[in-house]
């Protein structure tokens, strides 16, 4: 009987190998080095032994947890002389103007200790871009030194040898030089620009505008002998019917949505407003009635308009009851946004037809915000290309990037003898120039500005220029051996005092002290004006045939967000979504829902919600766009797309695309295809990635934005604003009358509310920006957005309306799953509804009583507090928040390289408010109600003896509201307007069957329609 | 009687004019007192206080500078507007408008040196209320006597049944030994005493002062002592934002040049530290000039009292809206050297903090130590406009009735006000 069995490893060990013998007795096979890794012979003679070892471990980390205890040295450095004006950590504010060839303002300008760090209006509106620009003066990636050839090198060698040049081309006979520059509206910037023509001689100003009012500014030209744009009075009109133009967000001044607004006070006069456009833009989504055209049709529309207006034939059945509106008001307003000078020309007889000159539109104190000739800068491109043009000096312009024949500008380009540009960036078009002057930013300049007639605005430096740059104006001055400091120029040109002047100036202002005090308002309007005699008009109307086409056509959009481009590599602006499509770090193609179906063309959510979407290859006019993504938008005209311009810039920079440094561009160029016309689309592989911020269109028959119409307000103020009922053994019941929750005491000193008016809000987003500029809200970029994960303390929420409602499907006897499906989809051109949402601070909040740590709790003053610096990151509080508006650090957004955007910059870190703290990863953050504001108006009031007065009280989003939407008060101080609002009928709280009872609250939105 | 009523009316209207003449006098005085103390106290003692860094201005009208002018009060508003108009640059020129000079010297002549009050030997005997040391004390006496009861009742109540007795020590003994045997008793003990520790060590870690005495080496040896203590400079002469400010600041270097153009020694380090600034704003001592073209250093001093970013915090709210000194949290500054982070100890023997019953608990500059004041401290509704309407609403109602207004009582406790 065998024991124990045997098994052998191989045969090797059956055999009895000595092998084997060798190999059981050695552990590893291979000798181990061991010799080796101890280094050398001493390491056996050592005197440290194990335990020693494990002594030295435990001291030395003993000794870190105690040096870990010390708190680093910080040193605090004051100033050697302190200026006079400065108290640190106290803001000034300085009057000044911002104007970058396409946005004007006037606004203040918060500085801390020297720092420029917010932007607020003055006396002018100020829209999201103009508030994002204090950011752009503080971007990295801006030109440091001047340069030569590619190379840096000082002013003294730019200047000796653009100087030598352009005396030689003046003194040759024939040879011509150009300045191309953006719209000037400096008067001062003129007059140099007249002396430095005189001075060379031949030469040639060119000015142009990156999306052309060419045709308008040439129709007035022939119309009132003045090549200008009206100023036109929407508060005033009854009647507004706009064919395309977007006058709300890009289209003309600033202060026009304001004035839109003022014309639209349901209490008193509620003017009525009809959009014809292909593209739904911010205007046409705030119309009261939208007509979705084709480009083409425009002009004929426009002219059976002007023939029923004129008795002659009936206008076109889509327009109709436009006519019927236009011809029973007395004032109204049509705009259009055609660039054709006989389109403009046609508008201008209707206008005048309708008696609107003089009454809404004012051409007598025209506005000067676009000068831009198309004529003029074809001809220097013709003469570029031809070798004509010697030398090219250019200004605030980017030809190569936004021309629509950029192409042959650039060929030109090569013949020209010298190449100048005057820029902030190393952009498209200073990459192909001899020289490149590094310009200062507006808030690095002195200048002054004269948008309209008999308006003046003054620019003042409100911090010393970051980098080596000279701004444009000083320039001129040494290149025309002017030895004067622009300053002293612009002084001398105002006061006329001829001190620096060899031409006279205009005596607006008369002596030193007013001159201090304009500068010191920053803005100031003069009786003395010469106003344009509008009486000889010549009105001519040229003939359109209304035309049909089956064809896809295109069509440039601009976004509110990127504006022209100028600001591309502004990571606020890249991520603030566009108001419509809620997508943000993108330009996509965009099209009807119909249209999509026909070409097979999807947009779909990936598993995480995401948005992807379908790719198209699209030629306009010969020019070729790949791989441009589609995004379906209600909205869009049938038969039409359209891209938005201000994208696929290659010379931007970190943020907006550098394809110097290895870094694409986002999105496409559309400028190349401005000039519209038929599109061939083109279906491709792939699927892009779309990051939005709202992923729902619809409200899905729920009462969010609570709205009615004009008519039923009229009847009933309290028409709309609904509110659902509990079942109680007592009857029905309010909720708020069946709550569970202790109230708070709001009787007591300040109770802060703050009131959003959805019938004044346009969706501008001015307030996401200034939000961010204000709390230091986190950029996260393109694929954290994609996750849901943004920042934005502030969004603004879009609906669309649906086909659907609840009551079609009652009548129609619809199943309550087709309905609910049918609901999801928003109609083909919707009704739109904008919606502020931010931290509503809940009087009886939701995410206070879940919080582990009571790191969210309520204040007395109606606030609900967000502690950072104790919140442990469970989260609970977002899940609990019925709004959603709490956002959550998911990483380190500051000093961090994979967020390089303005918090991992030592530029950009200088825009951050010292008052706010920068939040570190794991932590909650949410509106705050701005309250480092509210205690600053508090402390200024308490200093001062006085309670705190209604126009002090102000939040970073209510201040910059041009329409007035949001409205921010004591709700304890009858002085404070908030009392009112919060007694209006149209007062609504959001949710409120929740009984959450905030201290934020809306006003129902109300249409002018039928 | 009708002269009588008239008589009356005339002493009446007189009486009214002499008040209101004395009420613009006293104003004059007192706007002066007023501009003396945040301007002239700087470099001068108060009258007759003798030499400080500016002679004594009592009689200033009869010194050698002024006594043989024609117009002596003339030339002395001048003389404090411009110096130079008399020649000599002896003190900085003053930027005061006429009156305000006037009521300056208005106040120099009226001014009479208070006579220091004797203090009498009150002592001031603070109750303590029982400490909770003492309550534990009596309450283990009561225990003890109890047990010692309850052993002897049961040893009584054995003998009447005839068992054997034990004596105080065997059954304590007993019992511990039986107490002992059962482990769910001692687990449940054990866990008791476990978290009694812990809550001791926490409460002693978190009183621990990480910051307080914090006193580090600074690039110039400047004596507080000197500056605010000897020559009695206003603490926000050079800390002048910490009444508009969020801010104390330190100094700029122009600042301490308005005194030390003239004072080129020290009192302790001779010219050594002084000639640091000199250093950083380029003057020349000997020549007693400017020098041109230099390149200035800011001076770099070490940061003393440094708060987190995550805490906010505003002096101005303190010192111009509440009234508080600066000793009331920074300690008797007047009597250091370089800047310290004060004891709580010290500041509780601040007078004021004594006064107003402040009385910290925590250790300087950690949160309680702020809770300690805004629980206690009580804000002054009366005189300030802004609180109006709130005192009105305290008043008249019952729940604040008899309470002492606090910061904490109206949301001075509440996260979001220094959290943001």
């Amino acid at each position: 009987m065998i024991k124990a069995k045997k098994y052998w490893k191989g045969l090797a060990e059956l055999n009895n190998d000595p092998i084997v013998e060798k190999l059981a007795q050695n552990e590893f096979v291979e000798d181990i080095p061991v010799d080796d890794f101890l280094g050398d012979s001493d390491l056996g003679s050592g005197s440290t032994s194990r335990r020693d070892f494990l002594k030295f471990l435990g001291f030395s980390t003993a000794a870190a947890t105690l040096a870990a205890c010390e708190a680093p040295v910080n040193k605090v450095i004051p100033y050697v002389v302190k200026p006079d004006e400065i108290i640190p950590g106290v803001a000034n504010y300085y009057a000044s103007t911002i104007y970058d060839g396409h946005d004007f303002a006037s606004v203040l300008v918060k500085t801390r200790e020297g720092r420029p760090i917010k932007i607020e209006p003055n006396k002018t509106a100020t829209n999201a871009r103009v508030q994002a620009s204090v950011l752009s003066m503080y971007d990295s990636a801006r030109l440091k030194n001047p340069m030569k050839g590619k190379v840096d090198t000082d002013w003294e060698t730019i200047d000796a040898d653009i100087i030598s040049k352009l005396e030689k081309i003046s003194t040759d006979k024939g040879k011509n030089i150009a300045l191309l520059t953006s719209t000037i509206i400096s008067p001062s910037t003129e007059k140099l620009i007249s002396g430095f023509s005189e001075k060379y001689g031949n030469v040639r100003h060119v000015q142009m505008d990156t999306i052309s009012h060419h045709g308008m500014l040439e129709a007035n030209k022939s119309t009132f002998g003045v090549r200008a744009l009206p100023t036109y009075h929407f508060d005033k009109a009854d009647v507004i019917v706009s064919f395309g133009a977007d006058f709300l967000g890009n289209w003309g001044s600033t202060d026009y949505a304001t004035d839109y607004a003022n014309g639209r006070n349901p209490n008193k006069k509620m003017s009525k407003h009809y959009q014809i456009e292909s593209t739904l833009t911010l205007t046409g989504s705030n119309a009261d009635e939208r007509i979705p055209i084709k480009p083409s049709e425009q002009a004929g529309l426009l002219y059976s308009l002007y023939n029923d207006l004129n008795g002659v034939g009936t206008a076109d059945s889509r327009i109709s009851k436009i006519v019927e509106a236009l011809k029973s008001v007395n004032s109204s307003i049509v705009v259009c946004n055609s660039n054709d000078k006989d389109v403009q020309l046609l508008v201008n007889s209707i206008n005048k037809k309708l008696g609107n000159y003089k009454i809404t539109i004012d051409i007598s104190n025209p506005s000067y915000l676009r000068k831009g000739n198309d004529d003029d800068v074809a001809n220097l491109i013709s003469d570029m290309n031809i070798g004509n043009i010697d030398a090219l000096i250019t200004y605030n312009v980017n030809p190569s990037y936004t021309l629509v024949n950029a192409h042959d500008f650039n060929t030109g380009l090569s013949k020209v003898g010298m190449k100048v540009s005057s820029s902030l960036y190393m952009d498209e078009t200073a990459t192909k120039m001899d020289y490149v002057c590094p310009d200062n930013h507006n808030l690095e300049s002195w200048g002054d500005a004269n948008p309209s007639n008999g308006i003046y605005t003054l620019m003042q430096p409100t911090i010393n220029p970051l980098f080596n740059g000279r701004q444009f104006q000083d320039s001129l001055l040494s290149w025309t051996n002017n030895s004067k400091e622009y300053y002293n120029y612009i002084q001398s040109h105002y006061m006329n005092d001829d001190k620096h002047l060899e031409q006279p100036g205009i005596s607006l202002i008369s002596d030193e002290p007013d001159w201090n005090k304009k500068l010191h308002d920053g803005y100031f309007i003069t009786e003395n004006r010469e106003e344009y005699n509008s009486d000889n008009e010549i009105f001519s109307a040229p003939y359109f045939p209304l035309l049909s086409s089956e064809d896809i056509e295109f069509e440039i959009s601009e976004k509110i967000s990127m504006g022209d481009g100028s600001q591309s590599n502004n990571p606020w602006l890249q991520e603030l979504p566009d108001p419509l499509s809620r997508a943000c770090w993108d330009n996509y193609l965009t099209i009807s829902a119909s249209n999509a179906r026909d070409l097979g063309i999807k947009n779909w959510n990936v598993s995480n919600g995401a948005l992807n979407g379908s790719m198209v290859n699209i030629t306009v006019d010969g020019y070729e766009l790949k791989n441009v993504p589609v995004m379906i938008q209600p909205g869009q005209a049938v038969g039409t797309v359209s891209l938005a311009v201000g994208y696929g810039r290659t010379h931007a920079g970190k943020c907006g695309g550098d394809v110097s440094e290895g870094v694409k561009p986002i999105g496409h160029n559309a400028y190349p295809l401005s000039n519209g016309g038929v599109a061939k689309i083109e279906v491709v592989e792939g699927t892009h990635e779309f990051a939005a911020t709202q992923l729902h269109h619809t409200m899905m028959g729920r009462d969010i934005v609570k709205e009615t119409t004009l008519a039923e307000y009229i009847k009933n103020p309290a028409s709309g604003n609904h509110t659902d009922l509990y079942h109680t053994h007592d009857g029905k019941k309010k909720a708020s009358e069946v709550s569970l929750w202790d109230e708070h005491d709001h009787e007591t000193g300040h109770f802060w509310n703050l009131s959003i008016d959805l019938t004044a809000c346009n969706g501008c987003a001015a307030c996401v920006v200034s939000c961010h500029a204000e709390n230091n809200v986190p950029v996260v970029g393109k694929e954290e957005v994609r996750k849901s994960r943004d920042m934005h303390w502030l969004r603004i929420d879009r609906y669309f309306s649906s086909d659907m409602t609840k009551e079609k499907s009652e009548k129609e006897n619809i199943s309550a799953i087709t309905m609910y499906a049918d609901m999801e989809n928003p109609s083909d051109s919707p009704e739109t509804v904008y919606q502020p949402v931010m931290c509503q601070h809940c009087n009886h909040a939701p995410c206070e009583t879940v919080c582990p740590v009571a790191a969210t709790s309520h204040g007395m003053e109606g606030q609900n507090h967000m502690a950072y610096n104790r919140c442990v990151g469970t989260r609970y509080c977002a899940n609990n928040c019925p709004y959603k508006v709490r956002r959550f650090n998911w990483f380190q957004y500051s000093d961090n390289n994979q967020f390089d955007y303005n918090m991992n910059d030592d530029y950009g870190k200088m825009v951050l408010n010292p008052d706010v703290v920068v939040r570190s990863r794991g932590v909650m953050e949410k509106c705050s109600m701005c309250i480092q504001k509210i205690q600053e108006i508090k402390l200024t009031a308490k200093k001062d003896g006085k309670k705190v007065a209604d126009k002090d009280a102000q939040t970073a989003c209510s201040s910059v509201c041009a329409t007035n939407a949001i409205v921010f008060g004591d709700a304890n101080d009858e002085s404070h307007k908030i009392n009112e609002l919060k007694e209006d009928s149209r007062k609504y709280d959001l949710l409120d069957h929740l009984n959450v009872a905030p201290s934020v609250f809306y006003q129902t939105k109300i249409r002018n329609k039928a | 009687m009708i002269l009588l009523k008239n008589f009356t009316i005339r002493l009446l209207f007189i009486s009214v004019l002499s008040s209101l003449c004395f009420v613009s006098i006293s104003q004059d005085v007192a706007e002066g007192e007023q501009i003396f103390k945040n301007v002239c106290k700087a470099c001068h003692n108060l009258p007759g206080g003798g030499m400080s860094t500016g002679p004594d201005l009592k009689d200033v009208l009869n010194s050698e500078k002024f006594v043989n002018q024609e117009d002596r009060t003339e030339t002395f508003i001048k003389y404090v507007q411009n110096p130079l108009t008399l020649g000599v640059a002896a003190m900085p020129a003053q930027d005061l408008d006429d009156t305000q000079v006037l009521s300056v010297l208005e106040f120099i002549n009226t001014y009479v040196p208070e006579e220091k009050e004797v203090s009498s030997n009150e002592e001031i005997v603070v109750v303590d209320e029982m400490s909770s040391v003492n309550i534990l004390i009596i309450i283990s006496i009561v225990f003890i006597i109890l047990i010692i009861a309850l052993i002897s009742i049961k040893n009584t109540l054995k003998k009447i049944q005839n068992q054997k007795t034990e004596t105080i020590s065997e059954s304590i003994i007993n019992f511990c030994k039986v107490y002992w045997a059962n482990s769910k008793a001692v687990l449940i003990s054990a866990f008791i005493l476990f978290i009694f520790v812990l809550k001791i060590v926490f409460d002693t870690m978190m009183g621990i002062g990480v910051v307080e005495g914090y006193q580090p080496d600074q690039p110039i040896q400047f004596s507080h002592k000197i500056h605010a203590g000897v020559n009695g400079i206003d603490c926000n002469y050079c800390h002048s934002s910490a009444r508009n400010s969020k801010t104390a600041s330190v100094p700029s270097a122009d600042l301490c040049m308005n005194c030390h153009t003239q004072i080129k020694t020290g009192t302790i380090t001779g010219e050594t530290e002084i000639n640091k600034i000199y250093d950083a704003v380029g003057f020349n001592p000997e020549t007693g000039k400017y020098i041109e073209d230099y390149q200035q250093k800011p001076i770099e001093w070490v940061r003393v009292h440094s708060l987190p970013d995550l805490t906010y915090f505003n002096h101005s709210q303190h010192v111009n809206v509440a009234g508080l000194e600066c000793q009331q949290c920074h300690g008797n500054v007047e009597e250091k050297t370089v800047g310290q982070v004060a004891f709580k100890d010290e500041l509780n023997k601040v007078q004021k903090n004594q006064d107003e019953g402040i009385k910290f608990k925590h250790p300087t500059l950690t949160m309680g130590w702020c809770i300690d004041c805004h629980r206690t401290k009580e804000i002054d509704m009366e005189s300030n406009e802004y609180y109006a309407d709130m005192h009105e609403k305290l008043k008249s109602d019952p729940k604040y009735q008899d309470k002492k207004i606090t910061p904490a009582l109206i949301g001075g406790m509440e996260c979001g006000k220094c959290h943001y």
